[in-house]
């Protein structure tokens, strides 16, 4: 077979101007999220001489081999990993700051702080009803802003319940997805573009899933990927054309697990174990804040019980409920407050009962215990914070890493345009000798 | 092909991220020159913020106590000044009772004295019923009602509690808000105890002629009433004592105020001039960062080749 000057010319124009595509592909897609800058490799068609033809020039041009995606595996797992942590730790800290403004915001340490005081004025006039109904104001504004931070704590739970609900509803959508990708791709033929964007898709989806759970991947020769969530012992989640749904449960107290096909999985990474730690946190929260109110009702109820009030009759609980979210008066006039010692005639001055109220509340200190509940939230939201910070640096330094190998540079296919033009111009060039040449054959006389 | 290039997402990637990191923190700086507080939230520093709790739940209850105090003063003050009368009110009866003990005296005039005295006595009955500034009665104790009540023949008994309350002026510390009527006009006469009102009634008593010797039990009345005075003037130092005792903790409270806000503000507060020249730092690089941000980002081959 002998050469064609005009076909090998012709096989340079297209070879030129699939590169011009493949660049100017690059170029219109310098922005988008998940492109991996590709490039066309050609390589030269020619063929050995055969029987009796040894010596022969036998070139036929140049032919396209392979649009090559420009992906790192390696730096492409490092930004799913990192990522992975990084969306664990930013909304555990999102959930961990929800509580503490939950508990904080609802200020109930001021209103105990002012119940105590309010307490200490009624020792000036034990039998004052203006400093008797301050002190019915005060235990009922406190009573309010328990309820408010047990409320808060409430629906700051149910809020990363619903996300975390929807996240496992995105995760099977995304794995649904990747499960099709799969199936496409052990169908897709090598090297053509068609792969090419089916691998963006798979990488894609992948990042996205990774943003939720912490993902293991294993990757065949044909590009189609296993997916499990978990770790290495965790569940297969999407095996060739299959994917099998992620389910989560709510327990009583709030806190979530998650499941695969009925078979428990440990999440390590993504939001969906961020939610569960902080779930975890609120539920400790929720008891701690439970035990306070507990523990502040009892006192002054049993108190209330030790003593007489104004009318010289047995004291009654002041508080009644259980729990910050059940705290409520048992009565509202302040008559009823037994600042006396039992067995005080009516309207006695004498403030025996209160002096023991201060001293029970001094030795169970709910303030003190509430300032330490405060504390231990805001210093795991401030040290979270700081691993967070620390994580999400991690993590975009991956990204950015990912984005310098395997994104576009303008610059360099600025450059690429011009070569691949001068080389379809070349080419171009190729074919009017190759006329030229032939013109002058039919030309010989 | 593996070069190692920077790709142009990139680049705008990193220098969003640097620039975007200088605007949180210079906002953050500008946030707490504009509240004078270093922390926002609990979070961002809870050491700090946990002693800013504990600091203000002292100063509510400083607040609390400075009234207390004022409220324990002026039941001393008004105790003090009762008792200043008692004291005027017993002299003016010594007075009487020496004038009363002069034989050149005669019964029509004794029986005049007599009569001024027990108008005194009903002024120290009055004065021993009076009230506290919240309306209850100064020298009844712990009572709801009247310190001293008169049975049918004119005898006056006490009938208020046996102790005063002690009111809190923090820290711990306590002030009994009063007295009661029977550890000032209750004393005893050669081992037998006896009260003002009782004395000055069975003078009054006497010298109306009740006795048969008058100018005798006048006589007699006057080392009694020494007695008495000295109970009130003994009663009258004690009162002194306990206000002193009330400035005292006034003092301390008032130091112990000023060493918390001090503490308040070193802890909580923003330092102005710290936080004005690192706001002018990071403003400085921001302005660098997003010059050199527009002069790279400007720099594209696109525009040479043509």
């Amino acid at each position: 077979m002998a050469s064609d000057l005009l076909s090998i010319a012709r096989s340079g124009t297209m070879a030129a101007r699939i590169a011009l595509d493949v660049t100017a592909q690059n170029i219109a897609n310098a922005g988008t999220e998940g492109y991996v800058r590709r490039t066309a490799r050609m390589a030269e068609v020619s063929s050995s001489g055969g029987i009796c033809r040894i010596g022969d020039v036998s070139l036929s041009g140049v032919r396209l081999d392979k649009v090559v995606r420009n992906a790192d595996l390696f730096r492409q797992s490092e930004v799913r990993r990192t990522g992975a942590d990084a969306a664990r730790a930013d909304s555990e800290v999102t959930g961990l700051e929800n509580i503490e403004a939950a508990v904080e915001q609802s200020r109930v340490y001021p209103a105990m702080v002012d119940f105590d005081g309010s307490l200490q004025r009624l020792a000036g006039d034990p039998t004052d009803a203006s400093l008797r109904a301050g002190v019915m104001e005060a235990a009922r504004t406190m009573a309010g802003t328990f309820n408010i931070a047990a409320q808060s704590l409430n629906s700051a739970a149910s809020g990363m319940q619903f996300e975390a609900t929807a996240g496992v509803a995105e995760v099977n959508t995304l794995t649904g997805e990747l499960a099709r990708v799969n199936l496409r791709l052990s169908r897709a033929a090598d090297a053509s573009s068609d792969q090419s964007s089916l691998l963006d898709q798979r990488d894609s989806l992948l990042q996205q899933i990774s943003a939720y759970a912490d993902v293991t991947t294993s990757f065949s020769a044909d590009g189609t990927v296993a997916l499990r969530l978990g770790g290495t012992n965790g569940q297969d989640v999407v095996l060739g054309g299959s994917a099998t749904p992620l389910a989560m449960t709510t327990a009583s107290d709030g806190t979530l697990s998650f499941d695969v096909g009925g078979n428990g999985i440990t999440l390590t990474g993504g939001s969906l174990a961020g939610k569960q730690q902080a779930l975890v946190k609120l539920a400790d929260v929720r008891t701690r804040l439970d035990a306070v109110a507990d523990g502040l009702m009892n006192t002054v109820n049993t108190a209330q019980t030790g003593g007489s009030d104004v009318y010289g009759n047995p004291g009654l609980p002041l508080f009644s409920g259980s729990g910050a979210g059940g705290m409520s008066l048992a009565f509202s006039d302040g008559s009823g407050l037994a600042t006396a010692p039992a067995g005080s005639g009516p309207g006695s001055r004498n403030p025996g009962n209160l002096d023991a109220l201060g001293t029970a509340l001094g030795a169970a200190d709910p303030t003190g215990r509430m300032d330490a509940l405060i504390f231990d939230i805001s210093g795991t939201v401030a040290s979270r914070k700081v691993t967070k910070e620390a994580l999400t640096t991690i993590a975009s330094g991956a990204k950015i890493s990912l984005e310098a190998q395997a994104g576009v540079d303008l610059d360099q296919e600025a450059v690429n345009l011009m070569r691949f033009q001068q080389a379809f111009q070349a080419s171009g060039k190729a074919m009017q000798v190759a006329s030229t040449l032939f013109d002058t054959l039919l030309n010989l006389r | 092909m593996t070069t190692i290039n920077t790709s142009t997402s990139a680049f705008y990637d990193r220098s969003m991220q640097g620039i975007a990191s200088l605007r949180a923190e210079a906002e953050g700086l500008q946030a707490s020159m504009a509240s004078g507080q270093k922390l926002t939230r609990s979070s961002d520093d809870p050491v700090a913020a946990s002693r800013l709790r504990q600091l203000s739940h002292a100063d509510s209850l400083s607040t609390i106590n400075t009234a207390n105090a004022d409220r324990a003063t002026t039941d001393l003050s008004l105790t003090d000044s009762a008792l200043s009368s008692f004291a005027g009110y017993v002299t003016r009866v010594k007075e009487l009772a020496t004038q009363a003990a002069n034989g050149t005296l005669t019964a029509a005039q004794r029986s005049g004295i007599g009569t001024e005295i027990a108008a005194i006595r009903g002024n120290v009955l009055a004065l021993a019923n009076s009230r506290d500034a919240a309306g209850h009665a100064l020298f009844g104790g712990e009572t709801a009602g009247a310190a001293y009540q008169t049975d049918a023949l004119g005898n006056a008994s006490y009938i208020g509690t046996a102790s005063v309350s002690d009111l809190p002026l923090g820290d711990g510390q306590t002030v009994s808000r009063g007295l009661t009527g029977p550890e000032f006009m209750n004393f005893s006469v050669n081992g037998n105890p006896t009260d003002l009102l009782a004395v000055l009634k069975g003078l009054s008593d006497d010298l109306l002629g009740g006795a048969a010797n008058p100018q005798g039990s006048a006589r007699a009345a006057l080392d009694v009433l020494d007695q008495g005075l000295d109970a009130v003037s003994t009663a009258q130092t004690i009162i002194g004592t306990r206000l002193a005792w009330i400035d005292l903790t006034t003092e301390r409270r008032t130091s112990l105020g000023e060493m918390r806000s001090t503490e308040e503000a070193s802890v909580g507060g923003t330092d102005l001039a710290a936080t004005v020249a690192r706001l002018q730092e990071t403003m400085t690089v921001l302005e660098a960062s997003q010059a050199s941000f527009t002069r790279l980002a400007g720099l594209s081959l696109f525009d040479m080749l043509h």
